[in-house]
C-alpha cells in the first residue's frame, strides 16, 4: 500500500507507514503515527517524491493574479527579490522602514503566483496590508481577525488569529509572508509559523532579531523562515523618517461641577489607595490588588469606583471639547488627527462634529476608505481612540490633537514618530489637552520622561 | 463565554492546584439576584445592547458582588439575540455623506457657514430621510446599537446558576494545555462531541470503561500550548452526560506562573445543557431498527439490537457500530452492523480506512449499491460486506448475521431452560437461520 502525507492541526500526519520503518528526522512517533511540524513540508518534498507517496497536503491554488501597482521597484527592492527566489524563496529580507517592504511582498506574491497569506503583528497593520493588496492586485482579499473572518487566496491575519487560521486551513497557502517577523521568537506567535506547511516564506523586518532574543523565545526565526536572504542597512534610509514637529500643551479647566465631583471622588480613591500602602506594598501591582480588594471590601469598591468615575470624567471633560471645538476652527484648512483615551468619547466627537471615526469596531473596508478619503483631503480630520499606532501608514497630517491619554510612553512616542511629518517646510503641531490640576498633569509628565529617553525620536 | 475578568476572581489556587469557587446555587441571596438579573433582561426586550449595559451597571451600583453580577449578566446576554436596527439608508452611506460636511461646528463661523445641524437636514433631505433618521442611523451598525429581539431560554434563577457554574468551570478549561479523563458508562456522546470538536484523543481500555488524554495536533511538538483550551472549554458539557467520569486538566491560568492540576468528577453537581442525542443519525438506521423490530424483534427472535452501545478503539480514533446484535441467550455471541447510506466521497474513505484497521471479524457492512464505491474498496478488510440496491432488507441481514455467528463463534448451543420458557421465539427464528 503506497504511504499517504496528510495535513492535521498543523502537522504533518503519515499514513500507513509502520513503527519500524525508516523516516527522515523531523517525523516523531506520536498517538499511533508518525507526526511532524507542519513547517517542515518544504524540506521534506524531495524525500516525499523519492516515495511516490500520495500527497494530501497541498491544496493551494494557482491564482492569476494582474499588478496594478505600476510603480517600478527600486534596484534594492528588486535585488532583494532575486536574493529570496536565489534562496528558493525561503528567508528574511530586512530593510529599514519606509524602505517598501510591503511592495517587496506584492512582488513576492506575483513571482509566486500561489495563494498566499500575510500575517501582521496587530490589527491596525492587517488593515493596512489589506488596502495594499486590494489597491495593488484588484482583487477581493481575505481577512482573518476577530472581527471579520473570510478566508480567500489572498488573506491577511494577525498573529494572534494565524494559529486558528492555519490549524484549519494552512494547506491552502503556498506563501506565508510574516511581517514584522522578529515578532516570531514569542511563543504563541511563533506557533503560527511552525503549523504552516507552505514551502514558500518570507520574512520581513527592519530589525532582525538578535541571537539572544532567539534564543529567549522558543523559536529560531532562521529555522521557521530562512536566513536572512537580503539587509540593507538602516542607517542608509534612516533620517528623513524622523518626524519635524513641536509639542504644545493645552490645559483644559473643569467645570465647577466637574471640579467638585473629581475632588470628593479622587480624595476617596487616593485616600484608600494611601492609607492602605498600596503601591509600597504591591508596587506594580497595586492596581491589581484593590480590584482584588474590591470584591470584599467595601471602602475598596468604592475607591474603585471613584477612580472608574474620574478617568471617564477626564476623558470627556467639557473643557477638553472646547479646546477641540477652537483647535478644529483654528486649524480649518489641515489635515487632522484626534486622539481620544476611549471609543465613546471617540465617537462622541464624530458626532458631534460629523468626522470619521476609527475604531476596533471599524471593518477592513471602511477603515481603507476613511483613511484613503483622508489622504485625497475628501475627509479633513479622522478620529481615533487608540487604534492607530505603531507602523501604521498615516496619510499625511499637520496636526494631532490628543485629548489626555494614559498610554505608555512608547505608545506616545510611537505616534509622535510616525503621525506627523513635515509638509512643505511648515512645521507639525501635535497638541497635548490635559485638565489642570488633575491626574493628567503626572501622566503627560511620564510621558515626556520616555521620550527623552529616545532622544532621536523627537527632533 | 465568560472573559477572564469574570474568572479570575472566582479561582483559588495552591503551588500546585486550582479550584474555582463555584455559587451555592441553593444559596436565596443568589437566587435572588438571578431572578432579578433575569427580569432586568426581560425589560429590555426591544432596547439596545448599550441600554442594557447601562440598565445593568444601574442594578450593580456599588455592590461587592459586582463580579458575579456581571458573570451573570454575561451568561444571559450570550444565550440571548440582538439584531441590528433596520434603516431605510445603510448607516455606512449616510456616515460617508455625512462626514464630507465634517468638521462642523453648532455655531457659524466665517469659515463654517454651514452649522451642524443645517448639514444634517440638508444630508437628510438628499437621502429622502428627517433629520431624526439620519442622527438615528449614523452608527447603528455598531454592536452597542443591536437591538435586543430575544430574551433567550426562559431561564428560572436555579437555571441561571447552574449555567453560570458550568460556565466558570469551561472557562478555566480555556487556559487547559492538556484533559486526561476516565469514563465508564452512557459515553456514546462523548465521542461524538470530541470529533465534532476536532480534539485529538488517545483512548486506552480500563478495567470498566475507558482513560482519554485529549490534546490536539501540534501539542506534542510545543510546550504546554492552551491552543485548543476553546475546544476543552467546548467540549466539556458532553463529559457531563456520562455516568461515571474524572477529570484532571493542566491548566495556565494567568493568576499562576505554574502549570496547575483542576481536578473535577462525576459527584460535581454541574449540569450539561447539552442534549442527549437521539436514538437515530438517520432514516437508513430508524428504517432498519423498525423493520428488525417488526420482523425479528421482541419475542420474534433470539436476537436483541441494541443502538450504538460498542466502542471499537483505534488509537487516536473510535469507530462506533450502529447496531449490536446480542445473542439473548449467550451474550458473548455479537455482531456489529454498520451502516454505509449516501455520504461524502471523504467520509466514505475514512470509514472504509477505519473498518480495515478494526480487523473486525463480526462486523457486518450493509452498502448502499448506488453508492460511488469502488466493489473492491473493502476488499482488505476482515469484515463481510452486504450490497443492496436500495436499502438493506433485513430477512437478507439476518440470514448472514447467522451464518457470521457460527463462523465466528460456534454452533449455537441450544439451552433447554430458555427453550421453554420461549418456544414460539425459538421456532420462529430456528426456521429463519
Amino acid at each position: 500500500m503506497s504511504k499517504t502525507l496528510f495535513f492535521q492541526g498543523g502537522t504533518l500526519v503519515l499514513d500507513d507507514t509502520g513503527q519500524h520503518e525508516a523516516v527522515p528526522a523531523p517525523f516523531q512517533w506520536v498517538k499511533g503515527r508518525w507526526r511532524c511540524e507542519g513547517y517542515h513540508y518544504g524540506s521534506l518534498l524531495p524525500w516525499i517524491r523519492q516515495q511516490h507517496m500520495r500527497d494530501l497536503v497541498p491544496r493551494w491554488k494557482p491564482l492569476a493574479l494582474s499588478l496594478h501597482d505600476k510603480r517600478e521597484p527600486h534596484a534594492y527592492q528588486l535585488a532583494a527579490l532575486d536574493a529570496w527566489d536565489a534562496a528558493s524563496r525561503r528567508g528574511s529580507i530586512v530593510l529599514p522602514t519606509g524602505a517598501g517592504k510591503t511592495f517587496v511582498a506584492i512582488h513576492a506574491i506575483s513571482r509566486v503566483g500561489r495563494s498566499a497569506l500575510v500575517v501582521a503583528p496587530i490589527i491596525d497593520l492587517l488593515h493596512q496590508w489589506y488596502a495594499r493588496l486590494v489597491n495593488a492586485f484588484q482583487t477581493d482579499i481575505g481577512v482573518y481577525y476577530g472581527g471579520e473572518k473570510n478566508i480567500l487566496p489572498l488573506t491577511v491575519t494577525t498573529y494572534h488569529s494565524a494559529g486558528d487560521l492555519i490549524a484549519e486551513h494552512g494547506q491552502e497557502f503556498k506563501l506565508i509572508i510574516f511581517d514584522e517577523v522578529h515578532h516570531l521568537p514569542a511563543p504563541s506567535w511563533g506557533e503560527a509559523a511552525l503549523m504552516a506547511p507552505a514551502p514558500a516564506r518570507l520574512g520581513l523586518t527592519a530589525t532582525y532579531p538578535g541571537e539572544h532574543e532567539q534564543t529567549n523565545g522558543r523559536w529560531r526565526v532562521d529555522e521557521l523562515v530562512g536566513p536572512i536572504v537580503y539587509s540593507q542597512r538602516i542607517e542608509d534610509l534612516l533620517g528623513e523618517q524622523l518626524a519635524y514637529y513641536r509639542t504644545q500643551r493645552v490645559r483644559a479647566n473643569l467645570t465647577e461641577s466637574e471640579r467638585a465631583s473629581y475632588a470628593a471622588d479622587h480624595a476617596l480613591y487616593m485616600g484608600y489607595v494611601r492609607s492602605h500602602n498600596l503601591q509600597r506594598s504591591h508596587g506594580a501591582g497595586w492596581l491589581r490588588e484593590l480590584m482584588r480588594l474590591s470584591t470584599f471590601d467595601r471602602e475598596a469598591r468604592s475607591a474603585l469606583l471613584a477612580r472608574q468615575r474620574i478617568l471617564r470624567l477626564l476623558a470627556g471633560c467639557q473643557g477638553k471639547f472646547q479646546v477641540l471645538d477652537e483647535l478644529l476652527r483654528e486649524h480649518s484648512d489641515e489635515q487632522i488627527l484626534i486622539f481620544t483615551e476611549n471609543n465613546a468619547v471617540a465617537y462622541q466627537i464624530a458626532a458631534r462634529h460629523l468626522i470619521p471615526v476609527i475604531s476596533h469596531e471599524t471593518k477592513s473596508a471602511e477603515r481603507k476608505h476613511i483613511l484613503e478619503a483622508f489622504q485625497a483631503r475628501q475627509y479633513r480630520a479622522i478620529v481615533t481612540s487608540r487604534v492607530l499606532n505603531e507602523g501604521v501608514d498615516v496619510p499625511e497630517a499637520k496636526v494631532a490633537i490628543v485629548l489626555g491619554g494614559t498610554a505608555g510612553a512608547r505608545e506616545y512616542i510611537q505616534r509622535l514618530g510616525r503621525v506627523l511629518r513635515k509638509v512643505e517646510n511648515r512645521e507639525a503641531v501635535l497638541y497635548e489637552v490635559i485638565a489642570r490640576g488633575t491626574i493628567d498633569e503626572g501622566k503627560a509628565q511620564r510621558r515626556r520622561r520616555g521620550q527623552e529617553e529616545m532622544p532621536n525620536a523627537h527632533r | 463565554m465568560l472573559t477572564a475578568d469574570l474568572i479570575t476572581p472566582r479561582l483559588r489556587w495552591t503551588s500546585t492546584t486550582l479550584t474555582i469557587e463555584l455559587l451555592d446555587e441553593q444559596d436565596l441571596r443568589w437566587h435572588q439576584i438571578a431572578g432579578e438579573l433575569i427580569a432586568l433582561l426581560h425589560n429590555q426586550v426591544g432596547c439596545s445592547f448599550g441600554s442594557w449595559t447601562q440598565a445593568l451597571e444601574a442594578y450593580i451600583g456599588d455592590s461587592l458582588n459586582y463580579v458575579v453580577m456581571r458573570g451573570l449578566a454575561k451568561v444571559l446576554s450570550d444565550a440571548a439575540t440582538f439584531t441590528p436596527p433596520a434603516t431605510h439608508v445603510s448607516p455606512t452611506v449616510i456616515r460617508e455623506r455625512l462626514f464630507s460636511y465634517g468638521p462642523v461646528f453648532e455655531a457659524r463661523d466665517v469659515f463654517h457657514t454651514q452649522t451642524h445641524s443645517e448639514v444634517v437636514q440638508d444630508a437628510a433631505a438628499e437621502l429622502g430621510l428627517s433629520k431624526e433618521e439620519v442622527e438615528a442611523a449614523l452608527f447603528a451598525d455598531r454592536p452597542s446599537h443591536t437591538i435586543l429581539t430575544d430574551a433567550g431560554p426562559p431561564w428560572t434563577p436555579a437555571d441561571l446558576l447552574a449555567r453560570y457554574n458550568l460556565e466558570l468551570t469551561r472557562g478555566v478549561l480555556y487556559w487547559a494545555s492538556q484533559l486526561r479523563i476516565d469514563v465508564a458508562g452512557s459515553y456514546k456522546d462523548l465521542w461524538k462531541y470530541l470529533k465534532l470538536f476536532k480534539l485529538m484523543f488517545w483512548a486506552t481500555q480500563e478495567a470498566e470503561g475507558y482513560h482519554l488524554e485529549l490534546d490536539g495536533p501540534i501539542s506534542p511538538f510545543v510546550h504546554a500550548t492552551t491552543r485548543y483550551g476553546r475546544a476543552f472549554a467546548a467540549f466539556m458539557p458532553a463529559l457531563l452526560l456520562c455516568e461515571r467520569w474524572r477529570l484532571a486538566a493542566e491548566v495556565h491560568p494567568p493568576v499562576s506562573f505554574n502549570a496547575l492540576t483542576y481536578r473535577l468528577d462525576s459527584s460535581s453537581t454541574l449540569r450539561s445543557h447539552f442534549k442527549r442525542s437521539g436514538p437515530f443519525d438517520s432514516r437508513l438506521e430508524s428504517d432498519f431498527a423498525q423493520e428488525f423490530e417488526d420482523k425479528f424483534g421482541g419475542k420474534r427472535g433470539h436476537w436483541l439490537l441494541i443502538r450504538e452501545s460498542e466502542v471499537l478503539l483505534l488509537g487516536d480514533t473510535v469507530m462506533i457500530p450502529d447496531f449490536v446484535l446480542i445473542d439473548k441467550q449467550d451474550e458473548t455471541r455479537k455482531i456489529l452492523i454498520e451502516l454505509v447510506g449516501f455520504w461524502h466521497p471523504n467520509y466514505l474513505k475514512r470509514k472504509v480506512e477505519k473498518v480495515r484497521a478494526a480487523h473486525c471479524q463480526h462486523l457486518l457492512l450493509l452498502v448502499y449499491e448506488g453508492l460511488n464505491l469502488a466493489p473492491d474498496a473493502f476488499q482488505d478488510t476482515e469484515s463481510e460486506v452486504i450490497f443492496f440496491p436500495r436499502k438493506p432488507v433485513v430477512r437478507e441481514v439476518m440470514e448472514a448475521v447467522e451464518a457470521m455467528a457460527e463462523r465466528v463463534y460456534g454452533p449455537r448451543v441450544k439451552r433447554e431452560k430458555r427453550e421453554t420458557k420461549k418456544p414460539r421465539a425459538r421456532g420462529k427464528s430456528e426456521k429463519r437461520s
